[in-house]
């Protein structure tokens, strides 16, 4: 095995995983805005709409997501008479979109619920209309509290990434799967140890960036932030 | 395109899969929380140097995608186990290992630095005043850890166990990369012969969105019923 060959060749993947993660991470986010919004304003239907895409993103695998993009895309183009544009990059970008969103909408909600009850009242009675109060008292509190946890959600998403290669988007780990028939299989173990320390390397570089926002972001916390990251997997 | 006749037979061949896959996820559970309970007892005791192993543990499991996890498993275990069996003198072929020990080996290995961590918390919000109380009633350690700690400490976890369990559920369905039928790779195998794809995995999806209701269900039932009246 020649590393020296292999390592290059991984890496000419990550710009595409890359570009994976970063638009599921935009797209994502503004979905959980979005969701996050109707589930805390409690309007009748669309709130339980929301309820249910964050229940779908939350208890069904991220395979099983991406498969039903992958497949489902197409139908849903068919309907509104588009012509079939879907690549398994976009079904992937779609499906981690999808998944993101969910996931970070159970961030942002408990987050936006964990200010506390009196600014709420305050921003109240002094009519402040809804989005004069997010912008200006709640979100600066929110964010403090929300970004142990929006970390979390960014190392899933790195996590979960490597799952594309099952509808056929050439990341790292396809590449990798590729160099490694190349050479017969013999070196399955040790590509699938680069595998992880680069998916590692790249975690780490993904949370010393929330750390920093963290640390800057304490000013604005009030003095007991309760500021507990919910520590769990998610597949 | 979407043909409505197939659900009903995807459905029974998918729910054939239900129990296996709940097996698993059961026996997976167990066994990570038990060694997650090991690791947040060494962390909350404050072992010397078993603490910064767990530590180093905890970092490497959280780093690396369980799908890389469970291929690293799958072309690394058969060879150890191969390799300790013969260091204590067993004849034994690691290649003969069934997929579903590899996946249950590689996934308590990921949950597990889970759990600890859920542990962890969970020991974290027991009130030690009530040990400085139980230790002035003369209770020994152990007596405090029987009667006192562990039924507070258990219903403080439930809700995040119920949430590690649904997470195991989910991640069982990476097994079919290793050729291990869960409810994931049974809707796969039956819009293979059919060519129903998206019928297929609605109804997959449909079937696992059901099972997270039941867990969060029976979680919060339990909660209540064991929850401390105060």
């Amino acid at each position: 095995m020649d590393l020296s060959i292999m390592i290059p060749e991984l890496l000419s993947a990550l710009p595409l995983t890359l570009a994976i993660t970063f638009t599921a991470m935009v797209a994502g986010f503004v979905l959980a805005l979005i969701a996050t919004t109707f589930r805390v304003r409690r309007i009748p239907v669309i709130s339980h709409l929301a309820d249910l895409y964050v229940s779908y993103a939350r208890s069904v695998p991220v395979v099983l997501q991406l498969f039903v993009a992958f497949y489902g895309l197409p139908v849903f183009v068919d309907i509104f008479g588009a012509e079939d544009f879907v690549s398994p990059t976009v079904a992937a970008i779609l499906g981690l979109s999808l998944y993101h969103g969910g996931y970070l909408s159970e961030v942002l909600r408990p987050a936006y619920l964990a200010v506390e009850r009196g600014q709420h009242d305050a921003a109240d009675s002094l009519g402040y209309s809804f989005r004069q109060k997010l912008l200006c008292v709640l979100a600066p509190q929110a964010v403090h509290i929300a970004l142990p946890g929006y970390g979390n959600a960014i190392i899933y998403l790195i996590h979960n990434v490597a799952l594309v290669m099952y509808i056929g988007a050439a990341d790292v780990m396809a590449t990798a799967h590729l160099v490694m028939e190349r050479d017969y299989n013999q070196y399955q173990f040790e590509t699938y140890l680069v595998l992880a320390v680069l998916y590692s390397v790249l975690c780490l570089a993904a949370w010393l960036i929330v750390r920093y926002f963290e640390l800057r972001s304490a000013k604005f916390a009030p003095r007991a932030a309760p500021a507990r990251a919910t520590l769990m997997a998610s597949v | 395109m979407f043909d409505i006749d197939v659900l009903l037979p995807d459905l029974r061949e998918i729910l054939g899969a239900v129990p296996l896959t709940l097996a698993m996820a059961l026996a997976v559970f167990v066994l990570s929380t038990i060694i997650g309970s090991l690791f947040a007892m060494v962390e909350y005791r404050r072992v010397p140097v078993l603490r910064q192993l767990v530590v180093a543990y905890k970092v490497a499991f959280k780093g690396v995608p369980m799908v890389v996890v469970i291929f690293l498993a799958y072309y690394g275990l058969p060879s150890t186990l191969q390799f300790l069996t013969s260091l204590v003198g067993v004849d034994y072929n690691g290649h003969s290992t069934p997929n579903w020990v590899t996946l249950i080996v590689a996934l308590t290995a990921c949950v597990a630095a889970f759990q600890a961590e859920v542990v962890k918390g969970a020991l974290n919000s027991f009130d030690t005043g009530q040990a400085d109380a139980a230790y002035s009633l003369g209770y020994k350690k152990s007596q405090l850890f029987r009667r006192v700690m562990l039924p507070q400490v258990i219903v403080a976890a439930i809700p995040d166990l119920a949430n590690s369990f649904m997470v195991i559920m989910k991640a069982l369905s990476l097994g079919f990369a290793i050729e291990v039928v869960d409810i994931f790779a049974q809707s796969q195998l039956t819009a293979a012969l059919n060519f129903y794809y998206l019928e297929a995995f609605l109804v997959a999806v449909v079937i696992y969105m059901a099972i997270a209701y039941a867990v969060t269900q029976i979680a919060d039932r339990t909660e209540r019923a064991l929850r401390v009246r105060t």
